[in-house]
């Protein structure tokens, strides 16, 4: 691409006036566009320099330069307009982007607005009214006109995007009415910006304004929004912000009675004595965090992976020699350069390394290139040629287990069948006095990681394989890539920490087996990461669900039977998704006893991506089904949503869901308890749009793998030369705060300071291996790691220093920063440990390994958790009767999972655990159509913003545990996300009496419910 | 060649001019504190100032560098708020992973230098473009807010 720099504008506008170039200031639409795949012109021209910049207002009329930043307007403080401004794009943006782009691009937010404003356009073509240049778009852009509203004026903007803030328009409404006058205008995306003549004719009143709204505008469908949707929603934005219409009466769930005579959780502050500062904080901070994407050297291939053509099809030929030729190009593998199994999958090793004879996703790695640099190396990935077949893609998961459907695999497309009878059902129902059921649908959650996938091999001077990718099991991705590459486990290494985020997503193997290939291949080091879009359409995400679910009462509210049949879609390989599937399950009855049950579980392989774990892991999923059942059976049966929990809650110390013995320290009834008397079921509103809500959902979450896959941890403190304690554990740190938890527990366990420790973690060549870093199980890996080898090293040091100090071992004990003396108040060291260390032991540094396994249950039938924490959620909502939008206010946490290892760490993993939920909840799905996927990027895939968090989000603490209990921490990494979806979703039914069944909570559905004709 | 000032130094690249700010910091430069999450300005990791202002640097193509002066997280410590700011954010354990950090930290640091006084709701607006994915943004807008405090302490020491 060229960029022309005319000396005058007469020039620029002849440059343009001959198609050579295209015009352009800030460039920011420009590139919104190129993200869509919009070709990139061959030459554009830089008008800038002639655009005026800056803002006029004299005499009730303003104007304002086309070349003045979307920023600079947002703060001229222009009635409507700077207004509107808040929720254009993001602030980054806006100091980029200009006015005069904004018209120019002809779909900018800001066009309604202009358009009650009745702005003309000074353009290089004349003074023309906007809505003549909309039509039209020729001339140059100079300046925008408007007339500045009067006081009396009443103004509406809304902007209605696919989460609150910082999103692509689905829809705006401005409008403007004084006495004798009313302008009203629609725009944003894929609406043309317009005026309604028609409604501003006719609307004298709410009611009519709305009708007329209906009546003129058509609106575009897409797959985000229904086109019934932008027309509601656009008339009643315009007639409740011109004819505001005040509150009326809603219905409401019964508030709860609490009891009071339980122990009451505490408020986690972060500030205190507990608090300790991270010790990744800083570096973090400051940026200086090496991830293993960042690294770079001058030597370094880069990396990158041909994707398959098709989601479904079979591979005919694959062609490398002409990308083999192009100068620069290091190496280009494919399956025939994988010598072993050609297969990885943590449960089935069903997924190719790269693809020999068949595609099951869009995402499937067929080939890869390494080469001198990016272009080279994309130039290359054009060059291989692959031919196909393509087959049936399989969408659905009903149609993917019908008879003569289209197979994923050879082996036909369901993966697991999971039953489970318990009782009587049909007389179970028949006792019930009252029945609900509905289906459930959860969506296919992206995981949203910063970092996107990625890092850098090469084979080290001594023959190993070093492969650094953010990832969280490097002893099993070892074992996956011997596997692969036929190679003794001992001959890699794998780093798999620091990894910016991962949250089940970086479980799987991701890139390694391609860059392990291209770095044995090419003999040199080699770097890759994958773009947003490759990692969109490549990575796991979470299994959508399908959970009918019919649950029965009696009279007095007591849950005599439920029936639960869940298809789960794996996508086209298994990876954990069966885990996934097996622990929905096992979470089928919540925390309730349930004397009939009966349940199935079928995992379909489909054309849809590719599924497996997340962050709740299927329990979270399961919760909302079993939460909003149980709030809908007590509106039927007049009790509150405490009381018949209370009624239903299971004792401690009875079997868990499957029968199994499980661990003690049950809180359960404290969380209800704590939930029953929050302050959020007070003070409820209606403004005459928004309706608040709330609701409770209780968490009863399993820890570790369960009963059937093997789950050990193993890990070593050690004094090193340098006098630090450092534990080592190949758990990785992926932003939950391992690093500060292994400090706390080791500084705990050996009565030293959290300085004095240094963790090794996420490298199989460092640290042994810990087990995996997931199923809030790594709480009690480092808890126990320090209790069993803490006593170990500490009598092994104290000898030594017994031995250099010539006193004996009883009167020594380990201080903050070394030995100190027995029974002294001061605890200053009398030897540092660096002295201890440099004084070196006869025996060498005392080092103390451990090996132990996750405590289990006894039941093997099926995969059974034998630790448990506990939990509840309170949601505080608002649903808005224009666009059926819920906004939540507020998020109340409790939890009981055990003592709390570090206050910072566990606070973080609520906050975002809840957070993510909410994303779960109201914003985040990854549609497909066809097998692919409808979003590409973080434009259209809506996760939480600033703006999108509740106000108030508080955590509470109960961290006692029983007597004797023996088991400490439990799990803390996905409590905050077990329980937000059915708190959201019971406080949605408080607000408008009805039980959204799909998440994300269509706004639609809302919207239809909230109809008041 | 297009040559620019950044962090205080002279640079000058062959870079073709469509090509991003971002990309030209973390792969012609080797200035990786700065990150990229979505390389379409939807995510705010790659914030830098640009002129002083912070933007996008992933929308900042290379034929509008010239003459600009760039400031990265790896001279933030050119900035007098910076040390007020690494403090609030670090002693409220802000972060998690700490993949947004390089760009929330430019946009705060911006923000800070022209609104030292920034109530809650402009800490909120001036973040809405920076995605956490990690925190719930909670422990984000504390160490705002306690960055904000240390500079007004550090204002009031030197009245």
């Amino acid at each position: 691409m060229r960029v022309l720099r005319p000396d005058t504008l007469d020039e620029a506008l002849s440059l343009v006036a001959q198609g050579a170039a295209r015009p352009v200031a800030g460039a920011t639409a420009f590139q919104v566009l190129w993200a869509q795949g919009i070709a990139r012109p061959d030459a554009l021209v830089d008008i800038a320099p002639f655009l005026p910049a800056g803002i006029n207002r004299a005499g009730g009329s303003i104007t304002i330069g086309a070349g003045t930043t979307l920023e600079t307007l947002r703060r001229a403080g222009i009635p409507l307009l700077s207004r509107a401004l808040e929720d254009v794009a993001a602030p980054g943006i806006r100091r980029l982007g200009t006015l005069g782009g904004q018209i120019g691009w002809g779909a900018g937010c800001l066009l309604s607005v202009l358009l009650v404003l009745e702005a003309e356009l000074e353009t290089t073509h004349g003074l023309r009214p906007l809505t003549d240049f909309l039509t039209r778009p020729e001339g140059v852009i100079l300046n925008v006109r408007l007339s500045e509203p009067t006081e009396d004026a009443r103004l509406v903007w809304r902007k209605f995007g696919l989460r609150q803030a910082f999103s692509p328009a689905m829809l705006t409404v401005a409008g403007f009415r004084q006495p004798g006058a009313l302008r009203l205008a629609i725009g944003g995306g894929l609406v043309a910006p317009r005026r309604l003549p028609l409604s501003e004719a006719a609307g004298q009143s709410h009611d009519t304004l709305r009708r007329a709204v209906e009546a003129e505008v058509e609106m575009p469908d897409c797959p985000f929004r229904s086109a019934l949707w932008r027309q509601r929603s656009a008339a009643r934005a315009l007639a409740q912000g011109l004819f505001p219409q005040t509150a009326r009466t809603t219905r409401r769930t019964l508030r709860p009675l609490p009891r009071r005579d339980v122990p009451k959780p505490g408020l986690l502050s972060p500030d205190g004595p507990d608090w300790y500062t991270r010790p990744d904080m800083a570096r973090k901070a400051r940026g200086e965090m090496p991830y293993l994407t960042d690294i770079r050297r001058p030597d370094m291939l880069i990396g990158r992976i041909l994707r398959a053509a098709h989601p479904h099809a079979r591979i005919l030929s694959i062609d490398t020699s002409v990308a083999e030729a192009l100068p620069g190009v290091a190496a280009v593998v494919t399956h025939r350069d994988i010598p072993g199994l050609n297969g990885f999958g943590i449960v089935f090793q069903d997924q190719p390394g790269l693809c020999a004879d068949k595609v099951r996703y869009l995402g499937d790695a067929v080939a890869a290139v390494a080469a001198r640099d990016e272009a080279t190396a994309e130039a290359a990935l054009a060059l291989i040629r692959v031919t196909y077949d393509p087959l049936p893609v399989v969408e659905e998961m009903a149609q993917a287990l019908t008879d003569g459907a289209t197979r994923v695999h050879e082996s036909g497309n369901l993966v697991t069948d999971i039953r489970l009878e318990r009782g009587d059902i049909d007389a179970g129902f028949g006792e019930a006095a009252h029945v609900v059921e509905d289906i459930y649908l959860t969506p296919r959650q992206m995981h949203g990681f910063m970092e996107t996938e990625g890092g850098h091999a090469e084979v080290l001077p001594d023959g190993t394989l070093l492969v650094s990718v953010g990832g969280q099991h490097g002893a099993r991705d070892r074992a996956q890539l011997a596997r692969l590459l036929d190679r003794d486990p001992s001959t890699i290494r794998v780093i798999t920490s620091p990894t910016g985020g991962a949250f089940g997503g970086k479980d799987e193997l991701t890139v390694q087996p391609a860059l392990a290939l291209l770095a044995l291949k090419s003999g040199r080091p080699v770097r890759l990461q994958l773009s947003r879009t490759e990692s969109v359409i490549a990575g796991t995400k979470r299994n959508p669900m399908r959970i009918r679910m019919r649950t029965g009462c009696d009279a007095d509210g007591k849950i005599v039977a439920q029936e639960v049949d869940v298809l789960s879609d794996s996508g086209a390989y298994a990876s954990l998704s069966p885990g996934v599937l097996e622990t929905g399950m096992e979470h089928a009855a919540g925390p309730y006893l349930i004397k009939a049950l009966r349940t199935r579980g079928r995992l379909t392989y489909s054309n849809n991506g590719t599924n497996g774990a997340f962050r709740g892991f299927g329990a979270n999923q399961m919760a909302f089904a079993m939460e909003c059942q149980i709030d809908r059976l007590a509106a039927k049966a007049g009790l509150d949503p405490a009381e018949i929990r209370r009624r239903n809650l299971r004792d401690p110390g009875m079997p868990g869901a499957l029968g199994q013995k499980v661990a003690g320290s049950e809180r359960l009834e404290e969380m209800l308890e704590a939930a029953a008397a929050s302050p959020l079921w007070s003070g409820t509103s209606d403004d005459g749009e928004w309706v608040t809500g709330t609701g409770m959902a209780l968490i009863w979450q399993g820890n570790g793998l369960g009963t059937i896959p093997e789950d050990r941890g193993e890990g070593a403190l050690r004094l090193a030369p340098d006098g630090k304690i450092e534990v080592l554990c190949g758990l990785d740190e992926m932003g939950q705060g391992l690093h500060a938890s292994l400090r706390a527990v080791v500084a705990g366990a050996l009565g030293i300071g959290r300085e004095d420790v240094r963790p090794v973690t996420g490298d199989t060549g460092r640290a042994p291996d810990s087990g995996s870093t997931t199923a809030s199980r790594g709480g009690y890996v480092v808890w126990t790691i320090a209790q069993q080898a803490g006593p170990v090293l500490s009598a092994d040091m104290l000898q030594g220093a017994a031995r250099l100090l010539d006193r004996p071992v009883t009167e020594l004990t380990l201080v903050p920063g070394g030995i100190g003396e027995a029974g002294r108040n001061l605890p200053e060291p009398i030897l540092t440990f660096a002295d201890l260390a440099r004084r070196a032991l006869p025996s060498g540094l005392p080092v103390a390994h451990v090996a132990f396994d996750f405590p289990k249950s006894d039941y093997t039938k099926g995969n059974a958790r034998f630790i448990f924490c506990a939990g509840a959620t309170v949601a505080r909502i608002a649903a808005s009767r224009v666009s059926g939008e819920i906004r939540v206010d507020a998020l109340e946490m409790h939890t009981a999972a055990g003592p709390i290892i570090d206050l910072a760490s566990y606070l973080g993993q609520m906050e975002g655990g809840l957070v993510q939920g909410l994303g779960f909840t109201l914003t985040e799905d990854v549609l497909m159509k066809g097998g692919a996927p409808l979003t590409r990027n973080l434009d259209t895939y809506a996760m939480p913003t600033q703006r999108d968090v509740p106000r108030h989000l508080s955590v509470t603490a109960l961290p006692d545990l029983d007597p004797g209990d023996p088991y400490g921490p439990r799990g803390a990494g996905e409590l905050g996300i077990g329980g937000v979806t059915p708190a959201i979703a019971n406080a949605v039914a408080d607000a408008i009496g009805h039980w959204p069944a799909k998440a994300p909570i269509p706004p639609d559905w809302v919207q239809s419910r909230m109809e008041t004709r | 060649m297009i040559r620019f000032t950044l962090n205080g130094e002279p640079v000058e690249i062959d870079a073709a001019p469509d090509r991003s700010l971002a990309r030209i910091l973390r792969d012609d430069l080797g200035r990786t504190g700065t990150k990229i999450g979505c390389d379409i300005g939807r995510c705010g990791a790659c914030t830098v100032l640009l002129g002083g202002q912070a933007v996008n640097a992933c929308l900042v193509i290379a034929w509008r560098l010239a003459g600009q002066h760039v400031t990265t997280i790896e001279g933030l410590d050119s900035l007098p708020v910076s040390k007020a700011l690494v403090q609030g954010m670090t002693e409220a354990n802000a972060f998690q992973c700490g993949y947004c950090a390089p760009g929330t930290m430019m946009q705060l640091a911006a923000l800070l230098t022209d609104e030292p006084e920034a109530s809650d709701d402009t800490i909120r607006a001036a973040l809405e473009g920076n995605l956490c994915r990690c925190t719930g943004y909670h422990s984000i807008l504390r160490g705002a807010r306690r960055a904000a405090d240390l500079l007004r302490a550090e204002t009031q020491d030197k009245d």
